[in-house]
């Protein structure tokens, strides 16, 4: 699977470099980039650094790093990848030692307080036509709270779908054709599927460390003060939320040793069939299909339940540009180049994200079906709702207050805490940190 | 030559001396400096006098973090000190197949504590081999919750620590139990002494600065506990992070992005003036056998 989808990456950027990518930012003269970035002096040496992309992409971003070579002679391109695990810690590094990568592969949470400080280029003013192009809930994730312009190119985009195990749902009576779609409707498959399973599988795993904020949000609680200065979740409707999760913890819908556990050992039980909803990315398919593929077999996906609101919850990528770049046009183009429609249509091609261009979602492969793969039908979904998704997971919640924040309702679940008391320090808490 | 040049005793000492003040006093007093400011991992960096200890007065998680660290070293030191000289003295003797059997004692230390870690929690999760076993057993009715229950998962962190060390500090009692005379032994033996006579009269009192130098050691450890709790919850500290190690606290306040790295360096102190507590403490201790002796 791996070597076929990397087999049919390769030949979408052979065919994209055949076409010609069209920047025509090799031109001298002062000439504009499509994102309004200044195109001349695009020459010399780069670093771009990436999060976790090698080795299963390494022949998708080496051919763009070509592609953007030969289309501007004089320009070489580094690349450099760096695992999520520590990544933090070589960032601050970098950035306390002046030493940030020409572009960084960054997402919202880590780019935040690097763009507090004022390390990024703001593309309101270096890209001027940037914003224009890509997905606005994408775009506005690199923002900064009570402040103006915006700091990354949006890259590839994820955004959740409902996936679920159809065998273990005929076990439980339930119709393997519909996966549930509210929150309700999800709690009530999830007893039913857990009592069916019975100890052998449950309903769901609560992956706290991912999921609770943005269910919170969809829910429409208020994560935070206008100003985004303080956090106001400690309301009644997310206490009914801590209340309904603890309700189902205790009765066993999720197994015992998940409320400590994160999003990875969600993927793990579910690939063991061990639980059987799982809302998360439709790039997890990938992993399920390579390790467990009885599961993928056995999977159907859902459009991602979004709450009485409607506001389906994406998670985004972007590339960002040091203001200590001692190359700044080159490091621009390079980004603009990575994540413009052509090549990003080509990275969808090979995993399951999303672009963050807006037209490039209207590339027929996001709506085409024919094959009948699970893939495609998740592509299709997550497609749908990526217009109108935003990053709800707000780029203060950082590893701290997330520790801090999943740690109440762990108490909770375990029925140490009232609800509203595990709500009402959390909130305290994680005010005395975002407070400094 | 080194009678002629007093600096020449200096010279060889430079190497050593130059890793231990680049790698350990410059740290040490870059972490006592920054205690005193709000330096966090970006930016900060302004003196603050004692407001990094005085908020550790009132810092719930600290004294959770730092009674779970005491709570190890009382309970994991002397079972570190007295099963591993059991386990000497019974593989101690030449008896055909000895070394097999030295070999599978040993082998833990040598494991990866990231793998031992995912044995342990595959083998103590609520649907593992313990539970299992248990339930076979109809001992308990509901899966034990050795990695859901902040105490339990504490007392199994333990567990893991002294089953993976008892190898290692076996292998010192085994060098130790070698210098033990062998005539005091056989002198005893006719004198009509029991096993278990001769093992408290002789090879204990023989022993103790190895056990006192292995109460050190294992306390220092101990300390430090980080991997055994980390890995056994899955990075969380248990609910609520409630067992949580010092080691664990200041991983959570200073690393990352959002990092409190004056603060930080404050718990670090704290830690440091535990672990040579402990160290003062059994120094005293082995002192105080020698005068009594």
């Amino acid at each position: 699977m791996r070597n076929s989808a990397r087999i049919v990456g390769a030949a979408a950027v052979l065919l994209l470099t055949v076409s010609g990518c069209g920047l025509g930012s090799g031109d001298a003269g002062g000439k504009e980039s499509p994102t309004g970035a200044p195109s001349s002096k695009v020459t010399g040496k780069i670093n771009f650094q990436t999060l976790q992309l090698k080795p299963d992409f390494d022949k998708y971003i080496n051919g763009v790093i070509t592609d953007f070579e030969t289309q501007n002679p004089g320009t070489k391109v580094n690349w450099v990848d760096i695992p999520y695990e520590g990544a933090q810690e070589r960032l601050v590094t970098d950035a306390t030692a002046g030493t940030l990568p020409d572009v960084v592969n960054l997402n919202p949470q880590f780019a935040q307080p690097l763009e507090k400080e004022g390390l990024f280029l703001d593309l309101a003013k270096a890209a001027p036509k940037a914003q224009a192009m890509y997905v606005p809930g994408a775009w506005d994730s690199f923002q900064i709270p009570g402040k103006t312009g915006s700091y990354g190119f949006p890259w590839y985009l994820t955004s959740e779908v409902t996936m679920y195990n159809k065998d273990l749902f005929t076990k439980a009576g339930l119709d393997p054709a519909t996966p549930p779609a509210t929150f309700e409707d999800l709690w009530a498959d999830a007893d039913k599927l857990a009592k069916a399973g019975n100890g052998e599988f449950y309903g769901l795993h609560p992956a706290l460390d991912t999921s609770f904020i943005t269910d919170l949000a969809k829910l429409g609680v208020p994560l935070l003060n206008d100003a985004g200065t303080e956090w106001t979740f400690n309301t009644p409707d997310a206490a009914a939320y801590v209340d309904r999760l603890s309700k189902m913890y205790k009765a066993g819908v999720m197994p015992k040793d998940s409320l400590t556990q994160t999003h990875a050992d969600q993927i793990e039980a579910y690939q063991a069939g061990r639980i059987a909803l799982f809302p998360s990315g439709p790039n997890f398919l990938k992993i399920i299909k390579e390790n467990a593929p009885a599961i993928a077999k056995a999977t159907g996906v859902g459009p991602q339940i979004t709450g009485p609101h409607g506001v389906a919850n994406m998670a985004v990528m972007g590339l960002l540009v040091p203001t200590t770049s001692k190359n700044q046009a080159t490091a621009l183009a390079f980004a603009e180049f990575m994540t413009n429609a052509k090549n990003q249509v080509a990275f969808s091609k090979i995993v399951t994200v999303l672009p963050s261009v807006t037209g490039a979602l209207k590339d027929p492969y996001f709506t085409d079906v024919s094959d009948g793969t699970i893939e495609s039908q998740a592509r299709k979904i997550s497609a749908e709702q990526i217009p109108k998704a935003v990053n709800q997971v707000p780029v203060q919640f950082d590893d701290r207050i997330k520790a801090v924040v999943i740690g109440k309702i762990q108490l909770a679940m375990q029925g140490q805490l009232t609800s509203k008391d595990a709500l009402d320090q959390a909130v305290k808490e994680a005010n005395l940190i975002t407070g400094g | 030559m080194i009678g002629r040049h007093k600096s020449v005793p200096w010279l060889f000492l430079v190497p050593g001396l130059a890793i231990a003040v680049v790698f350990f006093l410059v740290p040490f007093a870059n972490t006592l400096v920054l205690s005193f400011t709000d330096a966090r991992a970006l930016g900060g960096g302004q003196f603050t006098g004692l407001h990094n200890y005085a908020r550790l007065l009132d810092d719930a998680a600290f004294w959770l973090a730092l009674r779970n660290t005491l709570l190890y070293v009382v309970v994991v030191v002397p079972f570190m000190v007295v099963l591993p000289l059991l386990l000497a003295v019974l593989v101690e003797k030449e008896l055909p197949g000895i070394g097999f059997f030295r070999a599978v004692f040993y082998s833990p230390v040598v494991a990866s504590m990231v793998v031992v870690g995912l044995i342990w929690s595959w083998m103590l999760g609520s649907d593992g081999l313990v539970n299992w076993v248990l339930r076979s057993l109809s001992v308990v009715n509901e899966p034990i919750g050795f990695l859901t229950d902040a105490q339990l998962l504490l007392f199994s962190a333990m567990f893991v620590t002294v089953w993976k060390g008892l190898g290692y500090y076996m292998v010192i009692y085994l060098a130790a139990l070698a210098s033990v005379p062998k005539e005091l032994h056989e002198a005893a033996r006719v004198d009509g002494a029991t096993a278990i006579r001769r093992f408290f009269a002789i090879t204990v009192p023989t022993i103790r600065p190895t056990m006192l130098l292995i109460g050190v050691l294992s306390a220092i450890a101990a300390t430090k506990i980080f991997a055994e709790i980390y890995v056994l919850s899955s990075g969380s500290g248990g609910p609520g992070g409630q067992a949580r190690s010092l080691v664990m606290y200041i991983r959570e306040v200073g690393l990352g992005l959002g990092g409190e790295i004056g603060y930080a360096s404050a718990i670090s102190l704290a830690l440091f003036v535990v672990t040579i507590g402990f160290s003062l403490l059994f120094i005293r201790a082995s002192r105080g056998e020698e005068e009594v002796s």
